[in-house]
């Protein structure tokens, strides 16, 4: 294991965000820090937080335990709670270049967000009257509601993005042409022409594409289908279309799906919500004929059965012989696959693939062409929104390469952290998912209304601290002693012995921070938290106190984890929130009262509800040695105190029993 | 190691009360090991000191280090500068580290803020047990391992007293007989035989023993670069 690990959730993610990093700013309810860190990668943070494809939650080591974090539930959280927030500025400085950016879906928007920031001027030429490309015509407001991808399309237009809509490549617009008055282009159309299945009576009146079909409701049409729909295909646009059926009032809506379920490339949550409205899902089955005369009437089908590999991994479906059945069907919507339009890029000079996707010569877009850039869907085929951020970031940093002249980025690894061992799976505790709230079935399907609602504070904080802070843990300096306490104290039992000093593999670390607190060399750090950022973060709260200089002066930890958030209000006392208060190492408790501190309370769990292992005996133990150390320099043991929620009250008496601290007093008679 | 304990603070403050600059100074080495002199103990220490002083109205300046060894002059020489602006140097070492300062410095006084222990082993999470006396002439292959003169109440070196009951030594029932410790680890190795060899009584060691190892020391003719 190297140093250059990451998190697996961040080494998944094809844009690398720091998702332990946000993720921990949100379990302290620092949500404008976790938005920055966000922010500073994704120009897409509300439409990511709602539709990612979340590769992230698939990699997240908490399944070892019990569920993957809501990833991306969190960060729509971050993203809805900070609306408005101005956090990136613009550029000071613009170059003289121009980049053409042709089509405004996320990897074009990408593109032209990031050129922007690095002071480009970018033109994005978009041939519907809409921008955010499949973001606000494939996806359906159910889902991705347009004002929430409005705004983020807003925002980099704001950044002095040029837009120019109703202007096709091919039609209006030629790569030559561009090219003239631009110094690169970026093509990012998409692939939108829908794949038709190869069965009689596909040009039956009734049979539309799923595409097609997405874009009239985006455009606000809402056609009558009839009572019976059926859908061939099983991603995530057959889903949406079948979801959107019946939200036009069709009763009998059936998805036919060749493989089953577990080959499906719709997202499972997807399927189980769609299940839940009333969509009939069969798997296993594969259109033969569409029956009717002038229009659709019945789908004839066929069961499959799942044979040897094929190209792409997945089981062959094979037709079961004499299995034919027929469906009722007032209108077929196909969603089987999409392919660039052909004529937007035929004589672009480009090369194509046989399925007419632009072949480039790297992952940054480069293609034949100089100065031409392309990605997204159009190079990919179709894919998540992630993969469209992903390619036109690269295809960003390798544009702004291609004009400056400079040489290309070196490739990096992003290696993940190993799995966790067994036997630290079975010290961590167990703790449930946060369900995302959805509004009931019965008041989804005569509206197009988000069905999730996002989490509240609360859900949002409590989801983020499950989160087992992969990679933040403990770091052992040169200066180790090879003392060995590290390893004779830590509940899960990951240091060990080195070579000369004692190592801590950071893989299996759970970031509890006992072992930090008690290194007698000080020679552990936490990334999480280093003992100079704890220090800060206490002398702030000092400061403000001895600032806003209150009669009695009480500074207060308290375990975020367990949130008293009754104990924090009102109660006159400066809090200080650490993850688990175990972390706490002596020096913090008694180092309040040199500055002035009248008495130091510490919340304190119940050892079994701590989130780590032996957090509050090892509070105890600090607490009790910090008692020692105050009776003996004259201050008084009693200023430092356990408390629990109940004992609020107490502080006030116990100050007329034990007075100001002597150091401040001293202070105010020499003040 | 060199197992050490830090000093009531009553002493320790005590022995600072004429002086309003210290440098307490950690080791790195033996006294970070058995957790009472490394830079952690100097930074509660400190701070401890500080507020105490401040409570009589009578306040200090502390400044705070940890070197690796306390030992070696050349790691001393690391903390020169800053130890000269101080009026006293606080060492968090053993009494070797101490009086090493205070050898290299000279001019300025250095004070322990330990007390020295024995030469020990870990003995689990929180226990140090000595077990060698450094007399200066080793018998552990004829004792299976285990030193009498270290571990033996009365340091018998040709068998127990025959004063321990129950394999627990007479003089602290807390510990055990170690001649019985010796036996059985003895018979164990099968080399029982040695109990029959007598071991000439050992001279107390006159002090200060010296070690000069004339094959590592540099010749007149060996030159080191400054």
């Amino acid at each position: 294991m190297t140093d250059k690990a990451i998190p697996p959730c961040q080494a998944a993610c094809p844009i690398y965000t720091d998702v332990s990093g946000y993720v921990s700013a949100i379990a302290i309810g620092d949500i404008e820090r976790a938005i920055r860190i966000i922010r500073q990668i994704n120009p897409f943070p509300s439409v990511c937080g709602r539709i990612c494809t979340r590769p992230c939650e698939t990699a997240c080591r908490r399944s070892q335990i019990d569920e993957p974090i809501s990833i991306a539930a969190l960060k729509r959280f971050a993203a809805d709670q900070t609306r408005g927030l101005k956090l990136i500025k613009r550029p000071e400085h613009y170059y003289d270049e121009r980049v053409a950016v042709i089509g405004s879906g996320p990897a074009g928007l990408t593109v032209a967000h990031d050129l922007a920031l690095l002071g480009y001027r970018v033109t994005v030429f978009e041939e519907q009257n809409v921008l955010g490309g499949m973001l606000t015509q494939g996806i359906p407001d159910y889902r991705l509601p347009k004002d929430v991808v409005k705004e983020e399309v807003d925002f980099i237009l704001s950044l002095e993005v040029e837009v120019k809509t109703g202007l096709s490549l091919g039609r209006d617009l030629s790569i030559e042409g561009l090219l003239k008055d631009y110094q690169a282009v970026f093509l990012a159309v998409g692939s939108q022409r829908s794949l038709l299945p190869k069965c009689n009576g596909v040009e039956l009146s009734g049979v539309i594409t799923a595409i097609e079909f997405l874009k009239q409701i985006s455009r606000g049409h809402r056609p009558n289908l009839g009572e019976h729909v059926v859908i061939i295909g099983g991603g995530h646009t057959a889903v949406d279309a079948a979801r959107t059926c019946l939200r036009l009032g069709s009763s009998e809506v059936t998805i036919i799906y060749r493989r089953t379920i577990d080959e499906m490339p719709a997202g499972r949550a997807e399927v189980d919500d769609a299940e839940k409205e009333g969509v009939n899902i069969r798997y296993l089955t594969a259109p033969v004929d569409f029956l009717g005369n002038g229009n659709v009437q019945k789908v004839r089908c066929i069961e499959m059965r799942l044979g040897e590999l094929d190209e792409s991994g997945r089981r062959r479906p094979v037709p079961v012989e004499n299995s034919e059945f027929e469906i009722k069907a007032d209108t077929v919507i196909l969603a089987i696959g999409y392919i660039p339009e052909a004529d937007a890029l035929k004589d672009s000079g480009l090369i194509l693939s046989k399925n007419g996707t632009i072949i480039v010569k790297d992952n940054t877009g480069t293609t034949n062409v100089k100065g031409v850039f392309a990605g997204g869907d159009v190079v990919s085929g179709p894919s998540s929104v992630i993969e469209a951020i992903a390619a036109g970031k690269r295809a960003a940093d390798a544009i702004h390469r291609y004009l400056r002249n400079l040489p290309d980025k070196e490739v990096e690894e992003h290696l993940p952290l190993r799995s966790l061992d067994d036997n630290v799976v079975k010290l961590i505790n167990k703790s449930n998912r946060q369900n995302m709230p959805t509004v009931p079935v019965e008041k989804r399907l005569d509206n197009f209304n988000e069905v999730e609602v996002g989490y509240n504070r609360n859900e949002a904080l409590k989801e983020a601290q499950r989160c087992l802070l992969c990679g933040s843990g403990a770091l052992v300096a040169d200066n180790c002693a090879a003392c060995l306490n590290c390893v004779r104290i830590c509940p899960y039992g990951v240091p060990v012995p080195g070579r000369e000093i004692a190592e801590i593999d950071i893989s299996q670390c759970q970031v509890c921070g006992i072992c930090a607190s008690e290194c007698p060399a000080s020679a552990i750090n936490l990334k999480l938290e280093t003992r100079e950022e704890g220090r800060a973060a206490l002398q702030k709260v000092i400061d403000k106190a001895r600032q806003e200089a209150p009669e009695v002066l009480i500074i207060g930890y308290y375990c975020r984890y367990k949130l008293p958030t009754s104990l924090l209000d009102d109660s006159g006392i400066y809090w200080l929130g650490k993850l688990c208060t175990g972390r706490l190492d002596i020096f913090q408790l008694i180092y309040p009262f040199e500055l002035g501190a009248d008495e130091v309370v510490v919340h304190m769990c119940k050892n079994e509800e701590c989130h780590f292992r032996d957090g509050s005996r090892w509070l105890l133990t600090h607490i009790e040695r910090a008692k020692k150390i105050l009776d003996e320099i004259g201050m008084g043991a009693d200023r430092l105190n356990i408390i629990s929620e109940e004992d609020v009250s107490d502080f006030k008496k116990r100050f007329e029993v034990l007075g100001i601290n002597p150091i401040r007093k001293r202070e105010k008679v020499r003040g | 190691m060199i197992v050490a304990e830090i000093k009531p603070f009553g002493e320790i403050k005590d022995m600072l009360k004429d002086y309003n600059k210290v440098l307490i100074v950690g080791c790195g080495t033996c006294v970070t090991v058995c957790l009472s002199g490394g830079e952690r103990q100097v930074e509660l220490l400190a701070s401890a000191l500080r507020m105490a002083r401040k409570i009589e109205g009578n306040e200090i300046t502390v400044g705070e280090r940890t070197i690796l060894r306390q030992c070696d002059p050349e790691f001393i020489d690391q903390i020169k500068d800053e130890a000269a602006q101080y009026d006293a140097i606080l060492s968090m070492a053993c009494g070797a580290g101490v009086q090493g300062i205070a050898e290299r410095f000279g001019s300025i006084t250095v004070l322990p803020a330990m007390n020295t222990r024995f030469i020990g082993v870990s003995d689990g999470q929180g226990t140090w047990v000595e077990v060698c006396a450094a007399c200066g002439d080793c018998i552990l292959y004829k004792t299976g391992g285990i030193c009498p003169v270290a571990r033996c109440a009365k340091s018998l070196i040709n068998g127990p007293c025959g004063g321990s009951q129950g394999g627990l030594c007479e003089v602290s029932k807390d510990n055990p007989c170690v001649w019985q410790q010796i036996y059985a680890r003895l018979v164990k190795l099968n080399l029982l035989h040695f109990l029959k060899e007598i071991s000439p009584p050992k001279t107390r060691p006159v002090h200060p023993r010296r070690l000069v190892r004339e094959d590592l020391r540099l010749k007149k003719e060996q030159t080191k670069g400054v």
